[in-house]
């Protein structure tokens, strides 16, 4: 790890320990600053992300790659039909864009990726105060690394597909009588399928050969694919509007196919929330 | 809502809090091994990478005498704490170089380090004056590397410099139609470097009017130097919908064949009406890939071995049908050896058709 990266991760630390601690948490129920969809609603975010990424993956080089990012996030809340078991849903979607070198600055590695998940969500702690809601989600994730040092084998895709635990929380408060509310969502992949090469598996032999690509596919789990997307944002309302500041960290690091994987993207968003009323399709 | 509620709600909210310093020191350190950028871990890096994914370790100690741990050992007690770049990157050029491999390559800012030795030790069979000569100022070009002509006796002259880039369809149906009613083809590659598999294997594919197996492949699964996945089988099929050419063909070749031109060498060779003239060509049998070792340079290597149609490693070259050399009096007179020959022997052969 290198002294600035340590160093931006202790700053970040330190903002989020200065502000839970600077935080009265008084109730204002009347000014809500932010409240969950109720049926047939959805709270959309979009936001501007920009940030740090690293990147090792093994197949393309064993060093260690860190570089900016930056991306666009979109961050939903729904209100599901009231007959539905799980009444609210949590949606996140996300695409970046990464440039990075090796430590010494002499080779180029991008990253372009997506994700996306859904959180089907209990709403397990509700009041003037706070939402809690967790449940299951499904993901899929979609990307490609760039190796530019590498003249043979210069890209590695990503992708996987899973089911894992989704969990949201929001708190509503006032600092010096002006509303706010603090967010906070965690979601990890459980099990699924993900692809990469079997080792030196060179990608031509897998679109080439039958029964190459199907080496490529690996079932994943926890222990040998470690997976998380945790989010902190603040609620500001300006006037009628919604101001989401945020933090989001998504990391990945995974054993496949004998080669090592590590991703990490921690980025600051910015975005504004808006509030859509949901029509159920006329068939 | 009840205290026990409310209790419940901020113990949550905190340990969402407490994971966010977690999660940004998650660290991206591997979690069995890093080398570190001195010269020992880049030494130490540099052989590691090879002994886990080169893949012709027991056919270079069988062939070469190269014992890959011995080489460790010799090469080792010329790394110091205060050995210069330069001179460490001269020490693992040499080390590699042992493996007398084109195909295994360490790039930094000094040079390219190579071992070409399964070129430059043997005649070179080739003058690139005398291949303008019969290409002569009216050739076509047909591609990136490809340029083509009829000679005077009616036989058609191809020459294919690399394989970086393939002919288009369309180029080759035109090539085709333009040799419509020669005697035969030659195609010259001698000096090919190689480039794209897909590509010498699309030019291949005009010359079979049925699926042919020229060889077969594997790729490494694992660390160990006999880790190998299952064979896999190299078929040529016939272009379909475009032009074929049924007939005689002659193929050029000499140590300077390397690579995707071996590949199409030993394809080639598998076809019928198919003969190669000319030297033993320079190899490179395996497919490459790259890694980098932790001061930025980048290594190239051999990782996955191919066979010929009768399972034998090509990494050493395709042998030709007919042996020949280049003819000093030929030279002088300004005359190639390679494509006189071909001639009379296309010219024999329509005779004896």
């Amino acid at each position: 790890m290198t002294d600035s990266s340590r160093c931006s991760r202790r700053l970040s630390s330190v903002l989020v320990a200065v502000l839970l601690a600077s935080l009265p948490l008084r109730v204002t129920a009347q000014r809500q600053a932010w409240t969950l969809p109720e049926s047939m609603e959805t709270v959309k975010v979009n936001s501007f992300a920009v940030g740090r990424s690293q990147a090792r993956d093994t197949y393309l080089s064993g060093s260690t790659y860190s570089g900016f990012a930056f991306g666009w996030e979109n961050d939903g809340w729904a209100g599901y039909e009231p007959h539905r078991f799980f009444r609210q849903g949590r949606l996140h979607s996300d695409l970046y864009f990464s440039y990075m070198e090796n430590p010494l600055g002499g080779g180029l590695t991008l990253e372009f990726s997506g994700r996306t998940y859904e959180g089907f969500m209990w709403h397990a702690v509700k009041n003037s105060k706070c939402d809690f809601l967790a449940g299951p989600a499904v993901m899929l994730e979609l990307g490609v690394l760039y190796n530019q040092q590498n003249s043979n084998n210069p890209v590695n895709m990503e992708g996987y597909f899973g089911g894992g635990v989704c969990a949201d929380n929001t708190f509503r408060f006032s600092l010096f009588r002006y509303d706010m509310a603090l967010q906070a969502t965690f979601f990890t992949p459980l099990a699924g399928f993900s692809m990469a090469p079997d080792y030196d598996q060179p990608y031509y032999y897998m679109l080439a050969y039958n029964g190459g690509l199907g080496k490529a596919l690996h079932f994943i789990h926890p222990f040998n694919n470690l997976a998380f997307t945790q989010q902190v944002a603040l609620v500001l309302p300006i006037k009628d509007k919604r101001l989401r500041v945020g933090f989001t960290c998504d990391g990945l690091k995974n054993n496949l196919g004998g080669h090592s994987r590590f991703l990490l993207n921690t980025m600051a968003t910015v975005g504004f929330a808006m509030r859509y009323q949901t029509k159920k399709w006329d068939r | 809502m009840s205290r026990r509620l409310k209790n419940l709600a901020v113990v949550t909210a905190a340990l969402f809090m407490a994971l966010l310093p977690v999660s940004c020191s998650w660290n991206g350190e591997a979690p069995d091994r890093e080398f570190v950028n001195t010269p020992q871990g880049n030494f130490m890096a540099l052989w590691t990478i090879m002994d886990e994914h080169y893949c012709f370790f027991d056919l270079k100690k069988e062939k070469l005498g190269v014992d890959w741990n011995e080489v460790k050992v010799r090469y080792a007690a010329s790394i110091s704490d205060n050995i210069s770049d330069k001179a460490l990157f001269e020490v693992l050029c040499k080390m590699i170089g042992e493996l007398r491999d084109g195909h295994v390559n360490l790039t930094s800012p000094y040079d390219y380090g190579r071992n070409w030795s399964w070129k430059t030790d043997y005649p070179a069979n080739y003058s690139k004056d005398l291949q303008n000569k019969y290409l002569g100022k009216d050739y076509v070009i047909g591609g990136n590397g490809y340029y083509y002509r009829i000679l005077d006796d009616n036989i058609g002259y191809l020459v294919v410099e690399s394989f970086e880039d393939a002919m288009s369809d369309s180029r080759m149906n035109v090539m085709f139609n333009y040799m419509a009613l020669c005697n035969g083809l030659i195609i010259d590659i001698r000096d090919n470097g190689g480039g794209q598999l897909t590509a010498s294997e699309s030019l291949a594919s005009r010359f079979t009017e049925e699926k042919v197996t020229v060889g077969y492949t594997c790729y490494k699964t694992g660390p160990g130097h006999n880790d190998f996945s299952k064979l896999y089988k190299t078929e040529i099929s016939p272009a379909e919908y475009d032009l074929r050419w049924i007939k005689p063909v002659v193929v050029l070749t000499n140590r300077g064949c390397f690579s995707s031109a071996n590949d199409f060498a030993c394809s080639m060779k598998a076809l019928a009406n198919v003969t190669l003239m000319g030297d033993t060509t320079g190899g490179g049998g395996g497919l490459p890939m790259s890694s980098e070792i932790p001061n930025g340079w980048v290594v190239r290597f051999s990782s996955a071995p191919m066979f010929d149609a009768d399972m034998n490693h090509v990494e050493f070259g395709i042998a030709p049908d007919i042996r020949l050399d280049m003819k000093d009096e030929d030279v002088q007179a300004g005359k190639d050896t390679y494509i006189e020959s071909a001639r009379a022997f296309i010219k024999d052969k329509i005779v004896n058709f």
